[in-house]
């Protein structure tokens, strides 16, 4: 594949786009490269949860943790908030629903990072690492939507200013500000919800950031219990964990729920595979010569196929 | 920040757009005379859209150091206030310490237990200490008492009232020179007054209180604490939609959670039991099902162990779940040791 040839194909395919818009099309090794030079792995601080989301938050992805009350969906969003900005990914924005936002647990997370610092150290450190850390509380849906767009607009302008660029978007909890306006008889609520997903999603994928949201349990049928918000909501999140903890010890489980890169434990196996089944089964076929073009929403993920053939 | 956003007439906005300038970084390196003429305007309106996105950008900027969206508060200083907070007490020495101080404000802690445990005595005892001056290590603020079931008794909160003030002339010496003006404010009287309370008797008044307290609260800024005693009793029983009555107490939570946090008090909720059929047995959960358990901050469980009385933290996002026992003594709730404190010598 010579450069030229993908100029013309790139300029054959996209006439009417005007000069000043930057291109969509990417081919696949562009998006590979990049998936693998700028999509970093954010430290969660827990190591199971890191090695079940492969690595950590994903930047450029939304991740959502769900689970009954006082399971940890906090504390795991505190330690993010601590790991993330101590090894200098960038700058933290904690959006919190329910007044949880503990700075006195973060300083906990902190000292316990370096113990073996001394105090002089670890004094400005807790300075640079909380002051590092930014939280702004919303109460309703409408304040989230006015508040993600206001992200938005500055991140725009931020990569021009350089700076401390921000890395993780925690929004703690998002269905706490959703649930109050879904169901019913109109179906506002559920475009509102869309619209807050599909804003973070945007957000996360057009300037690299990660987004950890949480989100929380109802009943479903024979007394389970079942993540807040619905099936429409199911599809927003690139990734789901679901947190429970033991009875009567301190230790949680953490279950994985979807993963674009790793088969759930509770969807059926041949509802992921079928996708990837078809759309390598097309670049492998001999007959077909010309490139394929994947329109993705955003759930694009890499992963080689196992029999690679050439 | 778009085009769409400037203030300009809109005739020039239109005329921007359909040339091609959407962005304002488009306009940022462009002279007054060279879009003049693009656009065709005269030269003075050309200066004002530049000295427009000149304004905007500036502004915008000037913002950025300060936080990436305004009202956004860093951890650091959050901490620093944190630590200068005062601490509500409950009265049981234990229990203030496994709760870090006390009742947090800015936060909304629920309590939940089973009749007859005590839970509107530590909601009238919380009222009655909210008050205690700040000279004696008390908030000295007021309380607002939401009551829903008609268990507030006036002479059991001047009972604790009499107690609380009986126990602080103890614990600080009577003779010296600082205290003698606020000791002049320690009658039980006083106590009485600084508590409001608002009698409801269905969900829609209780509705109509939680929105009307915006308003009180902004007339009377010394109220420290909102108790809502009990906030599921009115809702357990009417309400034919579950759904509905879901996403009504979703949006009371929210509203209470917003008040703590915009006049930095403490709410607490009082909430009734029920059983649960989980696991093969029946087991005692708070009422109003799961969906209501995020829409705290904190949870504690009152219950018995044995013949004691004793408060478990269920959930709270900066201490650790402990349990610690309680007495609902003559004067109030009071801890298992201070029955034997000795008596100080004067």
């Amino acid at each position: 594949m010579m450069d030229t040839e993908e100029e013309d194909f790139k300029s054959r395919l996209a006439p009417d786009v005007t000069p000043n818009r930057q291109l969509p099309w990417l081919t696949g090794i562009e998006l590979l490269s990049d998936t693998n030079q700028n999509k970093h792995f954010l430290p969660t601080g827990l190591e199971g949860i890191d090695a079940l989301l492969g690595g950590g938050l994903r930047q450029g992805q939304v991740t959502e943790i769900a689970g009954p009350s006082s399971s940890g969906k906090t504390q795991v969003c505190l330690s993010s908030a601590t790991h993330v900005v101590d090894r200098n990914f960038g700058m933290v924005l904690y959006l919190d629903t329910s007044n949880s936002f503990s700075p006195f647990r973060i300083s906990c997370f902190v000292n316990q990072l370096h113990p073996s610092l001394p105090k002089e150290l670890k004094e400005t450190s807790l300075q640079t690492i909380m002051s590092n850390i930014y939280c702004q509380s919303v109460f309703d849906i409408f304040a989230l939507l006015d508040l993600l767009h206001h992200v938005e607009t500055t991140l725009k302008h931020t990569v021009k200013l350089g700076g401390s660029k921000l890395c993780l978007l925690i929004v703690d909890s998002v269905s706490s500000v959703i649930a109050p306006v879904i169901g019913g008889k109109n179906s506002q609520g559920w475009c509102m919800m869309a619209s807050v997903g599909v804003l973070l999603k945007r957000i996360a994928y057009e300037h690299n950031i990660a987004v950890l949201v949480t989100n929380h349990m109802v009943g479903g049928e024979n007394g389970t219990l079942k993540p807040a918000l619905g099936e429409s909501w199911k599809g927003i999140p690139h990734i789901r964990l679901l947190l429970s903890h033991g009875t009567g010890n301190n230790h949680g489980t953490t279950t994985v729920l979807k993963h674009t890169l790793m088969v759930s434990m509770h969807l059926d196996h041949h509802e992921i595979w079928s996708k990837w089944v078809v759309f390598f089964s097309v670049l492998e076929h001999s007959s077909v010569t010309g490139r394929v073009l994947y329109v993705a929403g955003d759930s694009f993920a890499y992963r080689t196929h196992a029999s690679d053939t050439n | 920040m778009e085009i769409s956003n400037l203030p300009i007439s809109p005739s020039i906005r239109s005329k921007l757009l359909s040339k091609g300038y959407t962005s304002l970084s488009s306009l940022s390196s462009i002279s007054p005379s060279f879009l003049a003429q693009e656009l065709s305007v005269k030269l003075e309106e050309a200066v004002e859209v530049l000295r427009a996105v000149s304004d905007t950008t500036t502004s915008k900027s000037a913002h950025i150091p300060n936080g990436i969206i305004p009202g956004a508060v860093t951890a650091w200083d959050m901490l620093s206030e944190e630590q200068m907070q005062r601490h509500i007490s409950t009265g049981c020495e234990d229990l203030d310490a496994i709760l870090g101080g006390g009742i947090h404000c800015k936060e909304v802690t629920e309590v939940g237990g089973v009749p007859g445990i005590g839970k509107t005595q530590l909601g009238i005892q919380l009222a009655v200490n909210v008050q205690i001056p700040v000279e004696y290590g008390g908030l000295g603020g007021k309380a607002v008492y939401i009551d829903t079931e008609g268990s507030f008794m006036a002479e059991r909160a001047y009972q604790i009232a009499e107690g609380c003030i009986y126990d602080i002339l103890d614990k600080f010496p009577s003779n010296s020179r600082e205290f003698l003006s606020c000791k002049e404010r320690l009658q039980v009287n006083n106590f009485l007054a600084g508590i409001f309370y608002f009698r409801i008797c269905s969900y829609t008044e209780q509705i109509a209180v939680i929105n009307y307290l915006e308003n009180f609260l902004t007339e009377h800024g010394d109220v420290k604490l909102v108790i809502i005693d009990s906030v599921t009793f009115h809702f357990r029983q009417d309400f034919d939609d579950l759904a509905q009555r879901t996403r009504v107490l979703g949006g009371l939570s929210l509203r209470l959670m917003k008040l703590s946090k915009m006049f930095n008090l403490a709410v607490v909720l009082l909430n009734q039991v029920t059983t649960k059929f989980t696991d093969g047995s029946f087991q005692l959960t708070l009422a109003l099902g799961d969906s209501w358990s995020h829409s705290c901050t904190n949870r504690i469980i009152l219950h018995w162990n044995g013949n004691e009385r004793c408060a478990y933290i269920e959930k709270s996002p900066s201490v650790a779940s402990a349990s610690a026992p309680y007495l609902v003594t003559g004067k109030g709730i009071r801890g298992i040791n201070s029955n034997f404190k000795r008596a100080r010598i004067m």
